[in-house]
């Protein structure tokens, strides 16, 4: 596992990281298929781009239409499909006011910052002791830990919901979140962003008299900063678009959280409402694609050392 | 030295290295506490519920059935089905994500026009929901939906994807290898960029062209990322859930009646969780191997 990411370091991709090919590649473009090259490479873009993000601005934009102005712009084809021409915010104001999305997405947001704030504390501390602290079983202790990356969550949901029952803890926005806050790979991500740190400043520190604490606390935590943004934002992206547990755990509509929300708006039985539907997934990704667009360099990392957990 | 003083000095290293002990205990025991209460005491909890017969509404109520349970598995139609569409599942995700992550990566690795654009594009579905991708590919792929529209246009009839018994399994495969597809390029293209250029200006003076170089050199250069890349693909598909839950259904016919979808059904709905645990028990076993699997191919030195 180690190896595993210590290969992935540099994948934040920067455009000035150029790659050799860059260099080779252009040397060889020099001559006659040059043009078919530029015009098959800017197909490519396009279709890739279209593939991607087209399905978005469907969604975005049918989210503002009413569902008979949906189905009547979708065929035949047209620019109108994707552009909203009579924008109506009736089904935003549907989705607040009638159907309490502004609850479910307080409820995710707190179940996500609860994540975020117990395993930030926890994962770090323990980082902490495995990178700097020399003790017996060491080892051990990581490897007791790192055991439980490779258990799929989606197998200990019915004895999770078992264990919650137990503890009185049904339908409540606590049995959602808690579970997952010693988080495995959030040690992992720690760990290893740890380990840079050289250990010449613990040194120094311990010849000022500092203890372990003062160490964790004025020297290695201001040091990682960086790899912790990560981390917060890991925590929080798998929290915001858990689906399985929360479906699981929460029984009663007022501690709904926002994806499954979504998801019974489209499920079984009724006819689903496009518009409000669309809406929904809307309002529901909206928070997550702004937060990615602005620091994309920040999440790459961190998915890079996923194993989607 | 005298034997005193290097007692002295013993006695106090000890006392050191008992106070680090202790130290190490209390930053690492509330990562511990939590993490044995909510993974290692489920697990304990799944293996024992495979071996009884209950409900859970009335838990109390158990009957020992020993191996039963797993025996059901493989005896019964149903499940064996879930069992094949879900290996199906996985294997064609795999195997339609790796070129495509391959061919997007050696794109994305090159200067290109709008290059930042194509990256954010590729990557955006990684960080969208399960609900939100299934949502709107089940509205993409509904006969009334964007995809027949525009198949309609081109002059093509009107396909049920999601209902068609041959349509509906190839359907959420492909949602899903578009919802994945960024990760395997996020992993392809660190694999690339930690290719040294020295290995490619020699092989291009060696006169390797282009394809040559990709297959001889880039691909066999890859295989750890290759590798890691089949098993996170595995298993999130061994894991997904969501197509069958918001999409299908798991219909028609159980063509897309995935394992998790059939845990939380046996469990959840039909209120058989010793059985849900002994599937679950399957699926926890199946991971566990293919990520061990994954750290033995690790292991071996993939040197060129």
């Amino acid at each position: 596992m180690t190896q595993l990411a210590s290969q992935q370091n540099d994948t934040a991709s920067g455009p000035e990281t150029t790659a050799p090919e860059g260099r080779l590649g252009r040397l060889k473009e020099r001559g006659p298929g040059r043009l078919w090259q530029r015009v098959w490479t800017s197909l490519v873009v396009l279709a890739i781009l279209i593939a991607f993000l087209l399905p978005y601005e469907w969604m975005f934009a049918s989210g503002l239409k009413t569902q008979s102005g949906i189905f009547a712009d979708i065929s035949p084809l047209s620019w109108k499909t994707f552009i909203p021409v009579e924008v109506t915010f009736e089904n935003i104001i549907e989705l607040f006011v009638g159907r309490g999305v502004g609850r479910a997405l307080l409820n995710s947001f707190l179940v996500a910052a609860f994540q975020v704030i117990c395993s930030l504390v926890l994962c770090t501390l323990a980082a902490y002791a495995l990178t700097r602290i020399a003790f017996k079983g060491r080892n051990v202790v990581f490897a007791i830990i790192l055991a439980t990356f490779m258990l799929p969550a989606e197998a200990l949901v019915v004895p999770l919901y078992q264990l919650i029952s137990a503890m009185s803890l049904q339908d409540t926005l606590l049995a959602v979140g808690v579970p997952w806050i010693a988080s495995a790979f959030g040690l992992f991500l720690l760990r290893q962003s740890f380990e840079a740190v050289p250990l010449e400043m613990d040194e120094a520190a311990k010849l000022d008299g500092a203890g372990h604490f003062r160490i964790f606390w004025s020297v290695i935590l201001p040091v990682v900063r960086v790899d912790i943004v990560t981390f917060v934002l890991m925590i929080f992206l798998f929290s915001w678009n858990g689906f399985l547990w929360p479906l699981v755990a929460i029984q009663s509509t007022e501690n709904t959280l926002v994806q499954v929300a979504v998801a019974q708006s489209v499920s079984p039985g009724a006819l689903p409402n496009w518009g409000l539907t669309f809406a929904g997934a809307s309002v529901a990704t909206i928070p997550l694609v702004i937060l990615f667009i602005f620091l994309q360099r920040l999440f790459i990392p961190g998915l890079a050392r996923t194993g989607l957990k | 030295m005298s034997s005193t003083t290097t007692r002295l000095v013993r006695g106090a290293e000890r006392k050191r290295s008992r106070r680090e002990l202790l130290v190490a205990a209390g930053f690492l025991a509330p990562f511990l506490i939590i993490l044995v209460i909510f993974q290692y005491v489920p697990v304990g909890l799944l293996v024992k519920n495979s071996l009884f017969g209950y409900t859970l509404i009335n838990p109390d109520l158990q009957t020992f059935v020993g191996l039963e349970n797993f025996a059901r598995i493989f005896k019964d139609p149903t499940t064996l089905q879930t069992i094949l569409v879900t290996l199906i599942f996985a294997v064609g995700v795999v195997v339609l994500i790796i070129p495509l992550g391959f061919l997007l990566a050696s794109y994305l690795n090159r200067p290109l026009p709008g290059r930042g654009i194509l990256r954010t594009a590729v990557f955006l579905p990684v960080i969208t929901s399960s609900v939100v991708v299934a949502t709107l590919w089940n509205f993409l792929l509904a006969n009334e939906g964007l995809v027949n529209a525009a198949l309609n246009s081109l002059g093509f009839s009107t396909m049920s994807f999601l209902t068609d018994q041959s349509l509906a399994l190839p359907s959420i495969i492909i949602m899903s290898v578009w919802q994945q597809v960024g990760m395997a390029t996020i992993l392809y293209l660190g694999g690339l960029q930690s290719i040294p250029g020295d290995v490619m200006e020699a092989s291009t003076l060696d006169g390797a062209g282009g394809l040559k170089r990709t297959f001889l050199i880039v691909i066999p250069l890859l295989t750890r990322t290759t590798v890691m890349v089949v098993v996170i693909m595995t298993v999130f598909a061994l894991q997904s859930f969501t197509p069958a839950y918001v999409m299908t259904q798991g219909a028609p016919g159980g063509t897309t009646n995935l394992l998790v979808y059939e845990i939380y059904k046996q469990a959840f709905t039909l209120q058989d969780p010793g059985f849900a645990s002994a599937l679950s028990v399957l699926l926890l076993v199946g991971a566990i191997t293919i990520s061990l699997v994954q750290m033995r191919l690790l292991r071996t030195r993939w040197d060129y």
